[in-house]
């Protein structure tokens, strides 16, 4: 059991953390040779830069979400973040960890707010969940990684704070440590190559998005005439006055 | 899959792993990474990176004096290939060297600061001139595809022969040069590779090699992107390299009868192995293969021949560059896998660069078809939008790069265990536990530390005959002495003995001879303790005294303490009595990074092997 | 005067007080075993050290600054030099960490710094600074048993060789660094073969730079012949085949 619990948090989070780092920089350097491709084979090279950047705050900053439709989710959503963020970059076993493998540190939380976070991450996880298994439309739309991913991130939150406050046995505890220890490699494993990769990628997406999809002029117009709904008002992205009887329209056009 | 694409991406798996090396080689010197020591200062990375790879770049001068001076023209559809190999060779010998080099950065020195008494001078300044030379040779080949550069091209083209003279001139140097370099260490090198005539075999064997490595890669080529191999060509080729061959083995055998060494040649041992291995392979098997027609007129029987005879020469030149030294003391070198990375990372991007250039340059009469446009292949869509995806701009980058990455994670996961910047453990002195009935123990007094019931432990273990079960040793007319007396450090590994002290004026003043009555200065002679302490170890103690090194203090404590109540704790059914919880009430809090009483890496280290025992 | 250690191993007592000394004077760091070390206790960090050889017989194991030197003359950016005082002397502003002179040297004298990212070589300079302002090397000056000693190096030898006369059945009949490779500054006496301090190295044989000077000078030499035979070839066989062109034109 230590045998893998070193080998766990040694040869193996090395790997694992290696490969986070080199694969979110390689996903970032082929995202933005593809933009820079896709720029260059544009008849079209306007790019709405204060748009994307607009968008891309946006989706940042759950301000704007509160008044559309999920405001509870968009917060629960944003508060999970947080807890994601903090507690395995500050918490202060793992500056110390940290300190011990590279020599340097940065200022760690104290143990009593790290707690909070960590109860904060667990609590916000859960409900994500419960949102997007209770929810018809978000069970629509979910892959099978929408549903793995926040028990997996939450498994090392769950395991550390036990570990870090219930009075264990050495056994009981070494096992909580091994789950801790490999969740959190096989998360840092998976981070570049799944969806996760959004918290490099995301700067990036509204950019690609602007950049890669134009449609010619007029499309709207012909698609409609394709599908037979030649002369009905059309519904453009961006305003607010979209017609009752276009529904099918709308999704297609946008 | 595609012959080329496969291959690419192995070699992009090479040159990740090779990059995590270098980073490392760079950051933590090359005692780090490398099997080289003091007595065997030079190891692969000169013996096949710098010495491996001049040589195996000699077919650049061999081919342009066959084509442009002796007007071959039959070869001239190698000489541009055979040019660019020289052309890359170079560059990676000098990409090499720059690992080799302790101080790469002061790698220019050699052009400012002189020493031409050096061969290693002469060699230097012939690579830099001779990859001028290789640069200008080799320039109208892409300049073609640039309109741009026409005028330049057309003055290079015109004054070839001169650029090819001084090539060959500046090859024959250095080629034998290298071999100049081992003439100082006849008391390093074998007799059977120290020769005062290194020089010329030197030149020979590169003469060779420059024949064999052109037909081998050409072949290797052709099959890489489904040529017709230029068989026909290259067979005189393979002729006149038996005869180089034949040259090399009579100058080297004649050299050894002259100089009286032929012993060695039946002197049973590593280097006579060695030695005959090294000359089957680049000399007598590749002749006797190039010698049989039938063999020499087909394209694999001139592969094979070719193939092994590069081999063997670059073997040649590792073995005197390392392998066939004279051990000194116990030292023995074989490389360690970070050099082998880092050599497989040189020659892997020399391949890829060869391969880049070949398929965007006329290196060839024509040019490979892109590796990736199979004609008999459907065009690949888009899943969700079902839109034509087009080839990219960048063949497999997604391929490529994910296997780089992959290798270059696994190479610093493999590299790391050497802590580059711990301190380890400091010191931490013990201060004796202090109380009566219940001790307080707490060795570096930081407040975090165990109340020992100790009477009642007494009691429970059998009253007054019971000191022995954990004092196992005690200091001259003491009882019981303190845990601390003797494990004097919390973490460290203390000396129970003091040799020092033994002699100092404040100990016992004892001079050497009372205790170490015959050999001097060893401690095989000399007296045992218990030959003046008699009650050192009191009659009965349950822990053995096996030597005077004591483990550290919480390392003795923890072992003393947890095996009997683990075991306690089976026999009575009570779990509980074996938790950590159990003695240590107060948890030690994490409260900030500055903390440097607590030390998580020593109690790993320390205290989880003892729990689990 | 040419500046010369003397050490008599019969007097030798094996206390390491040089060793200690050199330490000091040359404010070498702590040292501990690495995998790299060589047997004979020099290191980065251990300029000189003392070795045990066969009956109790201690030996000081040092650079010999010999008088024509493999190192100096293999150097390809000349940072050893050999000094007209005696010592040969290393400037590590010049080094590029090829080390050659680390092959080269006979004795195996020259250690590296394995364990550092920007790596020098390291050597006994027989403390130059000091000699050249009068003094004598921090190992001589401490030696409580006078064994080693410092001086002109003609008069160390005809002292070595005096003490032998005096008492001829307490030496081996040579002194250790007199012919040797041409002769070095550091010599030694003693009542044992010292071979085990340079063990492949036979005594008495031709200085090493020789070994490389006749193919050294030939290079000129040579580059000229090949250049001159190559462009002759290639003018002949050009004639040639312009002339069979016309033959075969006509």
């Amino acid at each position: 059991m230590q045998a893998w619990i070193e080998f766990g948090r040694g040869p193996l989070f090395r790997l694992a953390f290696c490969l986070m780092v080199l694969g979110l920089l390689r996903v970032v350097v082929l995202t933005i040779v593809g933009i820079a491709e896709a720029y260059r084979r544009n008849s079209d090279r306007i790019v709405p830069w204060k748009a994307i950047a607009r968008q891309t705050l946006g989706w940042l900053v759950p301000v704007r979400r509160l008044l559309g439709g999920r405001p509870v989710y968009s917060v629960t959503s944003f508060l999970f973040h947080v807890g994601l963020l903090a507690v395995p970059l500050f918490l202060a076993a793992h500056v110390r960890l940290w300190r011990g493998a590279v020599g340097f540190a940065w200022p760690a939380l104290p143990q009593r707010p790290a707690d909070y976070f960590t109860l904060l991450a667990i609590a916000a996880g859960a409900g994500l969940i419960c949102g997007r298994v209770f929810h018809r439309g978000a069970r629509a739309l979910s892959r099978l990684q929408d549903y793995i991913w926040p028990p997996l991130l939450l498994a090392p939150f769950v395991t550390g704070y036990v570990c870090a406050h219930a009075a264990l046995g050495p056994k009981v505890y070494q096992e909580m440590m091994l789950v801790h220890i490999y969740a959190a490699d096989l998360i840092m494993l998976t981070i570049p190559f799944t969806k996760i990769a959004h918290c490099v990628l995301a700067p990036f997406s509204q950019a690609v998005t602007a950049v890669a999809w134009k449609f010619v002029p007029g499309a709207g117009q012909e698609v409609a005439a394709t599908l037979g709904y030649a002369g009905l008002p059309i519904w453009v992205a961006n305003s607010r006055s979209a017609p009752a009887a276009g529904d099918k329209k709308e999704a297609l056009v946008k | 899959m595609n012959r080329v694409y496969r291959l690419k991406f192995i070699l992009w798996l090479v040159v990740g792993l090779a990059s995590a090396v270098a980073a490392a080689r760079f950051t933590q010197g090359l005692g780090a990474i490398t099997n080289l020591s003091d007595p065997t200062p030079w190891g692969l990375w000169v013996g096949f990176d710098v010495m491996g790879g001049v040589a195996l770049a000699s077919g650049g001068f061999i081919m342009t004096a066959a084509v442009y001076i002796f007007r071959l023209e039959r070869l001239h559809g190698v000489v541009r290939p055979a040019v660019l190999t020289a052309f890359l060779g170079y560059v990676a010998v000098a990409v090499g060297l720059l690992f080799d080099l302790g101080l790469p950065w002061n790698i220019w020195h050699m052009i400012v600061f002189w020493n031409p008494h050096s061969p290693l001078f002469e060699v230097g300044w012939c690579v830099m001139l001779y990859l001028t030379v290789l640069t200008l040779e080799l320039f109208p080949v892409p300049a073609q595809e640039f309109s741009a550069l026409a005028k330049v091209r057309r003055i290079l083209v015109k004054g070839r022969l001169p650029l090819v003279v001084a090539g060959i001139g500046l090859s024959t140097l250095h080629q034998s040069s290298l071999g100049s370099l081992f003439l100082i260490m006849p008391y390093r090198l074998h007799p059977l590779w120290y020769s005062p005539i290194l020089p010329l075999l030197f030149l020979i064997s590169a003469i060779g090699l420059g024949m064999m490595m052109v037909t081998f890669e050409s072949h290797s080529t052709a099959w890489l992107y489904r040529r017709k191999p230029e068989t026909e060509a290259l067979a005189p080729l393979g002729g006149a390299a038996r005869w180089v061959l034949l040259l090399y083995m009579a100058t080297r055998l004649a050299d050894l009868a002259i100089r009286g060494q032929l012993r060695y040649l039946v002197t049973p041992g590593w280097h006579m192995a060695l030695f005959w291995l090294e000359m089957s392979v680049m000399a007598i098997v590749p002749a006797i293969l190039f010698s049989l027609p039938r063999v020499r007129r087909t394209s694999g029987g001139q592969w094979a021949a070719a193939g092994l005879g590069v081999f063997g020469v670059v073997m040649n030149r590792i073995d005197v560059g390392g392998l066939a030294h004279l051990s000194r003391g116990n030292h023995i070198y074989l490389p360690a896998w970070t050099e082998v990375a880092i050599s497989a990372g040189v020659v892997a991007g020399a391949t890829l660069a060869f391969l880049f250039m070949v398929e965007r340059f006329r290196v060839w009469e024509q040019r490979p078809a892109d590796p990736l446009a199979d004609p008999h292949k459907l065009p690949e869509f888009d899943r969700v939008g079902m839109t034509w995806l087009g080839v990219p701009a960048i063949a497999g980058r997604m391929v490529y790069s994910l296997g780089f990455i992959f290798a270059a994670a696994l190479g610093l996961a493999l590299l790391a265990p050497q802590p580059a910047a711990s301190r380890g453990v400091d010191p931490q002195p013990v201060h004796r536990a202090r109380g009566g009935a219940i001790l307080w123990i707490d060795g570096n007094l930081d407040g975090f530390g165990v109340a020992f019931p100790h009477d009642r432990i007494v009691k429970r273990l059998g009253g007054d005959t019971s000191c022995v079960q954990c004092h196992h040793m005690n200091l001259p007319r003491d009882r019981a002495s303190g845990c601390y007396e003797c494990h004097r450090d919390m973490y460290l590994t203390s000396d129970a003995f003091q040799h020092d002290w033994h002699a100092s004026p404040e100990g016992g003043r004892l001079a050497c001879v009372q205790c170490h009555p015959s050999q001097p200065r060893s401690a095989a002679g000399a007296k045992p303790c218990t030959g003046c302490h008699k009650d050192l170890t009191p009659a009965g103690a349950t822990i053995p005294v096996k030597h005077y090194r004591a483990p550290g203090y919480v390392q003795s404590m923890h072992v003393l303490c947890i095996n009997c109540h683990v075991q306690l704790a089976k026999q009575e059914g009570k779990p509980d009595f074996a938790r950590c919880v159990t003695c240590h009430k107060e948890r030690r809090g994490l409260t900030d990074s500055g903390d440097t009483t607590a030390r998580p890496d020593a109690v790993r280290g320390i205290l989880l092997p003892a729990m689990t025992r | 005067m040419k500046a010369a250690i003397l050490t008599d191993t019969t007097k030798c007592i094996g206390c390491n007080e040089c060793a200690i000394a050199c330490k000091k004077a040359n404010h070498l760091a702590p040292d501990s075993p690495r995998r790299w070390d060589a047997e004979d206790g020099l290191s980065a960090r251990n300029w000189t050290s003392v070795v045990e050889g066969p009956n109790h017989t201690y030996a000081r194991q040092q650079c010999r600054h010999c008088l024509e030197p493999a190192c100096v003359s293999v150097c390809p950016v000349g940072a050893l030099s050999k000094t007209a005082l005696g010592p040969v002397v290393y400037d590590q502003s010049r080094c590029m960490g090829c080390r050659y002179c680390m092959m080269a040297c006979a004795y195996g004298i020259p250690r590296y710094d394995w364990d550092q990212a920007v790596p020098y070589v390291r050597k006994c300079i027989l403390c130059y600074d000091r000699i050249r302002t009068g003094g004598q090397p921090a190992c001589t000056e401490a030696c409580p048993a006078k064994a080693t000693i410092f001086g002109d190096r003609d008069e160390l030898l005809a002292e070595a060789h005096r003490r032998i006369a005096a008492a001829p059945g307490q030496y081996v009949n040579q002194v250790w660094g007199e012919h040797d490779l041409g002769g070095t500054s550091v010599i030694s006496i003693s009542n044992v073969d010292l071979s085990f301090l340079a063990p492949e190295h036979p005594a008495g044989s031709a200085p090493l730079p020789q070994t490389t000077a006749l193919a050294m000078h030939a290079v000129p030499f040579a580059f000229t012949g090949v250049v001159a035979g190559m462009a002759g070839l290639n003018w002949i066989i050009n004639r040639r085949m312009k002339r069979q062109t016309e033959g075969s034109d006509e």
